[in-house]
């Protein structure tokens, strides 16, 4: 019984999480440590470290997730709320679309608005399309597995 | 329903890779850019102070800036706007780099005549507040505001008038002697007429003078200004009563009233 849930484990556990392990390093390297490393915090005046972390975070716990659980309904589940998150999280820092921060710049307040809204659209779409593709994933997997089941 | 489950990963992967691209090149084009701020020079114009602000932006990005929009609103202590001026650039395109000039012009006839004789008389600042917009790429739009204060000198600081001393004149007037002092500590040089009023308690003139006065910036001015009254009013020229103080100068007329000691 032992052995057959360790060659259980050994066939379709290990594999998801070494590949959710390496897709939770690649993310982190490619969504923190690469923009860190191309614009350090002393370049531009604002605190764009915490931010960035936080996305990290969200953006490691999703693609493990999906990882751990690719192929299956609970991993196109993981997919649209990764989606949605992300939208809800832009929408938060970005302050709806227009990003404000008050930098003190030679003994002066200066207040700095920047309006985002249009990068803010393109996430949306971009995050729109992901909920689009895991939900017919989800059809597709769901579809699938009644049609197998009629046939046994 | 794969296809179309592949086109929409293809779709969302092309979007991804735009915003990254779009983001990585805006930010890097944001640090290349280059701004120059000049020195602030105060200068005397034809109607009151011109203050002159150089600035240069060099735009090393890969895209272009435009609609940069410079606004100052000049108000004083109590929020009155003295002056509103804006300096537009159409457009720097990429690669360019664009001089400018931002001249605040504070009319001097404008601050006579919303009776602000305190800025004559006393030092004081006046409030900036500074509005810049662009919009990069034709898609961000992007606003910095900022205030500051500039120090006033009043062009009158610390004017007083001394006592009257009397001696007769002729047969029917006497002449009077009443030192008048100042510090000019404006930018400008106040060259001009001052004519001095003394008039009794029913705020009647009995005695006028005037000297031409040429005060150079941050220097005090001292002098006697010689008036001439009645026999009968000598008396008057040394009791209480107001001091009517009017400069004139080609390009403004002020007056005020002192009290006189």
């Amino acid at each position: 019984m032992s052995e057959a849930i360790s060659k259980l484990f050994l066939k379709e556990a290990f594999p998801r999480i070494l590949k959710a392990m390496v897709w939770g390093s690649v993310t982190i390297l490619v969504v923190y440590w690469l923009p860190m490393m191309l614009y350090p915090q002393n370049i531009i005046p604002i605190d764009y470290a915490t931010p960035l972390s936080q996305f990290a975070m969200i953006a490691v716990f999703f693609a493990v997730a999906g990882q751990l659980f690719s192929g299956t309904v609970i991993g196109c589940g993981f997919g649209v709320a990764k989606a949605i998150v992300v939208i809800a999280y832009f929408f938060v820092i970005s302050d709806g679309g227009i990003f404000s921060v008050t930098l003190p710049i030679s003994g002066l307040t200066v207040n700095l608005a920047v309006d985002i809204s249009v990068i803010l659209l393109m996430v949306v779409s971009v995050n729109m399309l992901n909920i689009a593709k895991n939900l017919l994933a989800a059809i597709a997997l769901l579809t699938e597995k009644s049609n197998s089941t009629d046939l046994t | 329903m794969k296809i179309a489950i592949r086109m929409l990963s293809i779709a969302a992967v092309i979007l991804w890779v735009v915003i990254l691209f779009f983001s990585v090149t805006a930010v890097y084009s944001v640090t290349n850019l280059g701004i120059d701020v000049g020195d602030v020079q105060m200068l005397p114009s034809s109607n009151g102070i011109a203050f002159s602000l150089p600035f240069s932006i060099t735009n090393n990005g890969y895209y272009e800036l435009a609609d940069l929009n410079l606004t100052t609103r000049v108000t004083d202590p109590d929020g009155t706007v003295f002056d509103v001026t804006e300096t537009f650039v159409p457009s720097i395109p990429r690669g360019s780099n664009v001089n400018a000039t931002h001249t605040i012009s504070v009319d001097l006839n404008s601050i006579m005549s919303m009776d602000h004789v305190s800025l004559l008389l006393n030092d004081s600042f006046f409030n900036v507040d500074i509005f810049a917009g662009l919009n990069f790429a034709q898609a961000i739009p992007a606003q910095i505001s900022t205030n500051a204060t500039i120090p006033w000198g009043a062009p009158f600081a610390q004017f007083s008038t001394g006592r009257v001393s009397v001696s007769p004149h002729n047969s029917t007037h006497v002449e009077a002697e009443m030192p008048v002092s100042f510090e000019n500590h404006a930018v400008l040089d106040i060259t001009g007429t001052l004519k001095v009023e003394v008039c009794n308690d029913s705020n009647e003139p009995i005695a006028s003078g005037v000297a031409n006065i040429n005060a150079s910036s941050h220097q005090s001015y001292a002098d006697d200004i010689i008036l001439y009254a009645l026999q009968q009013d000598a008396s008057a020229l040394t009791n209480s009563g107001n001091i009517h103080v009017i400069f004139e100068t080609p390009v403004f007329v002020v007056e005020w009233w002192e009290q006189n000691v």
